[in-house]
């Protein structure tokens, strides 16, 4: 019987299936509840999502029962929260208590049913939004507008009893914008705002949470305007003030424009450029050189007093040991101011003019205590203790030599006024002869009246050499440093050419001639030129031979000197004749100019060279003779 | 009297204070502090209704926070929520399940009610926190929760009595509450009987907690706001 009964049951099973394939009809497929939820714990409604209604109408139902009964019920309203959801009443509805919902779905093939939900109404609490969101810009005077927003509760929600309590949140944002601001606002249904951006379209939504469930869904979006806070009286003020301020920028532009110049010169005082008494730097580039040097006042050479002066303001010449130049003039020293400093070797004893590398003597660098060295005075503006020493060792010396010493070149050299630069590593006595070549070189640019000075000193110093050399040691070491001064001048240069070109004088061993002696009318007298380790107590082969003078008229081409011819000067052949300049020319111009007549003589002494070059005097020493 | 009196409520008030910048976002007016000993300090009723909602609030906080704890930690797959069906010793407390039936209940008597619920639960509070400690693998969020809640629910009890005292005086009832008997299964050998007698707890503890909050706040609204929050 029960095998007939389970393979009847089997074979109605089988049937029932094979129709429903045939005919793609099947039992509904499990619903599953969606979710639950209560507005405002009173009620509350479960959503569920159908299956597969198997190509069948089904018919959903949902039955639940509540914690402690037994008895099943069935939803009491499908209809109120839409389709597929069921409606718990306040009748229907029990606070802390468990409801085990489930649902149904029942087709012509079968039924299905879903999971057993377990809902407790306390923890499904989820209000609407608030509602009657209004906003409203108050302007308080004397003080920012604020953005002043209110809202009601959702209308279904009980808070006056206490039932639920809600808290608030608000956001807001201008329209533009992308990312919201978030303000919590509490229990209360009001709020402001106080940071707003001027001119723009602000949107506002709040939201609301009972004080133990869920947040409801934003409010509708508010909006609101906010205005400029410029107002038309703030505007014209502004460009008012713009105007007056243009106009007011226009004038001064236009003063500055047209007294401009004055201006600047007013507030911006120009450096003053070194000027010397009596140069005239047109002359200078017009290639005028005996105008300009005429023009510095220097007449004759030898220096005249006046010459003197100069060369106290400017010159300042060092001197090494080598360099031994016995005091010679007395005429010269007195009243000079010049203060040596032969015992500071260090080349920062605030002789600038020394050190710079554009100063000429840059063989400023003292020389050691030695009193009988002849120490050439450092810089005027520098008295100190050595330099008293110096000067009495000088006196000294100058009482033993027989003579006076002559303050060579005490004026200090201001850098400005030698832009030849020298490289320091030169002999400090041969650094001051060369200076004094530089100098010479330089006549032609802007130095000429230090170069003059210069020159007068060396010739001073020559001189002094020269007188004694009859001497003992000291007179002996300061031909010595005559001598190689002469001996330094390069045997096929040119001896103090001037130079147009750069003012550099390049490092290049000088030779020196020495000078016989010089006489009033500026004429040098030149020695042959000895060789270097000639011994000390040389004496020039020719002392007497080369009492040639000649004055120099002129310098043309830079590096010829135009000299005035003499009868003294007949052997002087080639030398031009040119009519001798005033008074006021410049010592140095003058020696310039002999030397340059130098150069002109036959180019069989092989001197023309360009630039820097030396006259070997050799060959004027022939010449002479 | 008046000394233990004043002592409680002054005591009370310490405790109210320090928890009320405990909760969130509960906005608290400031409440006026009473110096111990001070004779004539007496706390409004607003400010004892404010005070005890603010810590229902957050014993109710906790207890949820602890039960998701569990229930995440220790529940899951296990289908403990279909047997915690009606298992809270509580029950037998004739509560009012809904809206109407708690604004039918006269405030005394609501009072009472929940005076008893907070009786009810001393018990199993002291229990819970033993028991957890005792736990392998003590959960900490778990304990420090259990011990926090057992301490606040202490001075509910203690101000709810203070209201009482206000709202009643003189009215003084026997101490009527439902007696715990889950100890046992607490200690049960068995994990699985052991994990879902905690779980039942939690989820009572949850619950009540709920109650006592809605009903303060039904009460406070209804004496202090006139109904009128």
């Amino acid at each position: 019987m029960k095998e007939s009964v389970a393979s009847r049951t089997v074979f109605i099973l089988l049937l029932f299936l094979t129709t429903s394939l045939l005919n793609g009809q099947s039992p509904p497929g499990k619903p599953e509840i969606l979710k639950c939820r209560s507005p405002e714990k009173e009620t509350f409604t479960c959503w569920w999502k159908p299956g597969d209604d198997g190509g069948l109408p089904t018919n959903y139902t949902l039955t639940y029962h509540k914690e402690g009964e037994t008895l099943t019920h069935e939803c009491p309203d499908y209809i109120t929260s839409g389709p597929n959801s069921c409606y718990f009443n306040k009748k229907h509805t029990s606070i802390w208590t468990m409801y085990i919902i489930t649902i149904n779905a029942t087709n012509q093939m079968g039924s299905s049913s879903s999971d057993p939900r377990y809902v407790d109404v306390t923890y499904i609490v989820e209000p609407d939004p608030p509602v009657n969101l209004t906003l409203e810009l108050k302007q308080p005077e004397d003080k920012k507008p604020y953005l002043w927003m209110k809202w009601y509760p959702p209308t279904l929600v009980d808070v006056r009893s206490g039932w639920l309590t809600l808290q608030y949140e608000i956001r807001l944002k201008p329209k533009k914008a992308t990312e919201w601001e978030t303000h919590f606002a509490g229990q209360q249904t009001q709020f402001k705002i106080l940071s707003l951006y001027p001119g723009q379209k602000y949107l506002v939504q709040v939201r609301c949470k009972p004080d133990h469930g869920f947040w409801s869904e934003w409010s509708p979006e508010s909006s609101i305007q906010i205005p400029n806070d410029v107002t038309m009286k703030d505007t014209i003020v502004w460009i008012f003030v713009a105007v007056l301020s243009a106009v007011i920028c226009l004038i001064m532009v236009v003063a500055v424009a047209l007294k401009g110049h004055s201006m600047v010169t007013c507030i911006l005082p120009p450096v003053p450029g070194p000027k010397i008494k009596g140069f005239d730097t047109h002359l200078l580039e017009k290639g005028k050189s005996e105008e300009l040097l005429s023009a510095l006042g220097c007449q004759d050479f030898p220096p005249t007093s006046d010459c003197e002066d100069l060369l106290v303001e400017f010159l300042e010449v060092d001197d090494s040991e080598d360099q031994q130049l016995m005091p010679a003039h007395p005429k010269e020293h007195p009243g000079q101011e010049r203060k040596p400093t032969p015992l500071d070797p260090d080349s920062d004893s605030g002789r600038g003019s020394c050190d710079s590398p554009s100063l000429l003597s840059k063989k400023c660098e003292e020389a050691r205590a030695d009193p009988s060295a002849f120490n050439t005075p450092k810089s005027v503006e520098k008295p100190e203790n050595p330099q008293t020493n110096v000067t009495y060792t000088w006196g000294s010396r100058s009482t033993s030599s027989e003579g006076k010493i002559p303050y060579f070149a005490a004026g200090g050299f201001k850098s400005s006024t030698w832009p030849l630069p020298q490289p320091p590593s030169q002999h400090s006595p041969r650094s001051s002869y060369h200076n004094i070549a530089d100098v010479c070189k330089l006549n032609m640019g802007t130095a000429g009246a230090s170069a003059t000075l210069l020159d007068k000193t060396d010739t001073r110093a020559l001189r002094s050499s020269k007188t004694t050399e009859t001497g003992g040691e000291e007179k002996a070491a300061e031909q010595r440093e005559v001598e190689s001064f002469h001996s330094k001048t390069d045997q096929d240069t040119p001896w103090l050419l001037p130079q147009e070109k750069t003012p550099l004088i390049s490092v290049r061993p000088l030779d020196y001639v020495e000078i016989h002696k010089v006489n009033k009318d500026g004429a040098l007298s030149l020695l042959p030129k000895q060789k270097e380790n000639s011994g000390q107590a040389e004496k020039p082969s020719t002392p007497e031979a080369s009492k040639e003078y000649a004055k120099v008229s002129r310098v043309m081409d830079n590096n010829i000197l135009v000299l005035v011819q003499e009868p003294r000067a007949q052997n002087l052949a080639s030398f031009e004749e040119p009519a001798k300049e005033a008074a006021p020319s410049h010592q140095q111009n003058q020696a310039e100019e002999d030397l340059a007549s130098f150069t002109s003589a036959p180019s069989g002494c092989g001197l023309q060279r360009a630039g820097l070059d030396y006259l070997d005097p050799t060959c004027f020493m022939h010449s002479f003779q | 009297m008046d000394n233990k009196g004043w002592s409680l409520k002054g005591s009370l008030l310490l405790l109210l204070l320090l928890v009320s910048d405990l909760l969130l976002c509960q906005s608290v007016a400031s409440l006026p502090i009473c110096p111990s000993g001070a004779v004539n300090c007496q706390v409004s009723l607003r400010d004892l209704f404010d005070r005890a909602v603010i810590l229902s609030h957050y014993i109710h906080n906790l207890s949820s926070e602890m039960f998701n704890e569990f229930d995440k930690r220790y529940a899951q797959g296990r289908g403990f929520i279909t047997k915690a069906i009606n298992s809270c010793h509580t029950s037998s407390l004739s509560t009012p399940e809904d809206k109407e039936q708690a604004q039918q209940i006269h405030h005394e008597d609501l009072l009472n009610l929940i005076l008893r619920v907070l009786r009810s639960w001393n018990d199993p509070l002291y229990h819970l926190v033993t028991e957890v400690r005792g736990m392998q693998e003590a959960p900490d969020a778990i304990l420090s929760r259990a011990i926090e809640i057992e301490e606040q629910n202490r001075r509910l009890l203690e101000g709810m009595e203070k209201i009482v005292g206000q709202v009643h005086p003189g009215i003084r009832e026997n101490e009527v509450y439902s007696v715990w008997s889950g100890l046992p299964s607490l200690q049960m050998a068995d994990e699985d009987t052991r994990l879902f007698a905690f779980y039942n707890l939690l989820h009572c503890l949850r619950r009540d907690s709920h109650k006592i909050d809605n009903y303060l706040k039904l009460l406070k609204c209804r004496i202090v706001y006139d109904s009128n929050c």
